[in-house]
């Protein structure tokens, strides 16, 4: 990309680029893809955790917006617009790869998972202190429906409601989901903890 | 507050505390814990995103390519009019094709020879980063064929100026592009892509110069 192009695809603010996106403007599209390139890519990576798939899903999440840019009227932020398509790729190769993503609506019903139940819950603590190399692990190895809502409202800051409306479930089911998510990684990490001071 | 109602209700706390519930930790400790366990999770998670990486190049050099291609984006083209045919106009006809295909052979044989010489990218990849006056003049064969163009309609010297100047820096894009990844074919393509725009623009340019 030329440094014209570039100061130009900077400048243009999303509203503008969207606009002019809209009347196939190269630079537009540039610039709205340079604005969100990295947390669509961030979502996909730690959804696959490979950097092929993760390139290649956040190329069809952004191919699958700019197709449908048209059609879009503002009614909801840009950004969710677009979560809501990176997810639902994601989500759908996750599924061509045999991977048990288990809908949303069937999971809220489990056990309820107890405060006093974790294994080795009185032994490891955690004393409110996570290393951030484990909690990657630790996220890693999330159940992908736990793992999709816990990245969206705790790494990436998207709101329940918003959520509910990129994974198409209720608000509720979004808290659900994300409290089940956050006692999984806790039991995961109190685990990984346990492991590691037992080694010599 | 008991435990199990705070456990009930603790996945639509989001950070809110009511009193019966900072009562009920101060005499709990497993649920204090739990809590305190699950804020830094939840804190910790936020730093994360901070450290984000990002995609290779590769993938807005595909998604442009698929945009191309099912004609998403619109490229500026030098405005076409049609002019009745005249006898003398088609005298150097035969060069435009020939033109056209120098181009093509031109950018095959330096394409080529860069995928032979990959030791030599550091060496070309300066050549590259010429200064931006540099960068963006104009060879001589183009101002022959613009002053060309001005002779037979002034007016669309600076389009096709502007055009020929945009197809430079997209060739010089698509070069360095190639020259870093050799063995990528859709830098290669896109190389192809930007020889076979020159070639487009100059056949355009030389219909336009015809008498």
């Amino acid at each position: 990309m030329t440094d014209a192009r570039r100061s130009q695809s900077d400048r243009l603010s999303e509203a503008e680029a969207i606009e002019r996106a809209k009347q196939g403007d190269a630079s537009a599209f540039e610039a709205l893809y340079n604005l969100h390139k990295r947390r669509v890519y961030s979502l996909c990576l730690r959804m696959t955790a490979n950097t092929a798939a993760a390139e290649d899903l956040t190329q069809e999440a952004f191919l699958q917006l700019f197709r449908k840019i048209g059609t879009f009227r503002g009614e909801s932020a840009f950004s969710t617009w677009l979560h809501r398509m990176a997810v639902n790729v994601v989500l759908m190769q996750l599924r061509k790869k045999g991977l048990n993503v288990v809908p949303l609506e069937e999971t809220m019903e489990g056990e309820e998972e107890s405060p006093k139940k974790e294994p080795g819950g009185d032994d490891v603590r955690l004393a409110g202190s996570v290393d951030r190399l484990q909690l990657q692990h630790a996220i890693a190895e999330l159940p992908p429906g736990y793992r999709m809502i816990f990245l969206l409202h705790d790494v990436q800051g998207y709101e329940h409601n918003e959520i509910a409306d990129m994974i198409g479930c209720s608000i509720g089911n979004s808290k659900s989901q994300l409290h089940k998510a956050r006692m999984k990684l806790r039991e995961l990490l109190k685990t990984s903890r346990a492991e590691k001071a037992t080694k010599p | 507050m008991t435990c199990k109602e705070l456990e009930r209700v603790l996945p639509e706390l989001e950070g809110v505390r009511s009193f019966e519930l900072e009562q009920h930790l101060k005499t709990c400790s497993a649920c204090s814990e739990l809590v305190s366990d699950l804020n830094a999770i939840s804190g910790q998670a936020k730093l994360l995103e901070t450290t984000a990486e990002e995609p290779s190049p590769r993938v807005w050099a595909s998604i442009e390519s698929a945009l191309r291609q099912e004609g998403l984006i619109h490229e500026a083209q030098p405005q076409l009019v049609l002019v009745p045919p005249d006898a003398s106009c088609w005298r150097f006809t035969w060069l435009m094709p020939a033109l056209a295909t120098l181009l093509v052979v031109c950018g095959l044989v330096l394409h080529q020879r860069g995928r032979m010489e990959p030791q030599s990218a550091p060496q070309t990849l300066a050549k590259g980063s010429l200064p931006a006056d540099q960068a963006t003049a104009m060879v001589p064969e183009e101002e022959e064929l613009l002053e060309l163009v001005a002779a037979r309609a002034p007016a669309l010297r600076a389009t096709y100026e502007s055009d020929l100047r945009a197809v430079d820096a997209y060739i010089r894009d698509a070069e360095l592009s190639a020259r870093t990844n050799p063995n990528d074919e859709i830098a290669q393509q896109h190389l192809m892509n930007a020889y076979e725009q020159k070639a487009m623009v100059y056949e355009l340019a030389m219909n336009r110069s015809q008498p």
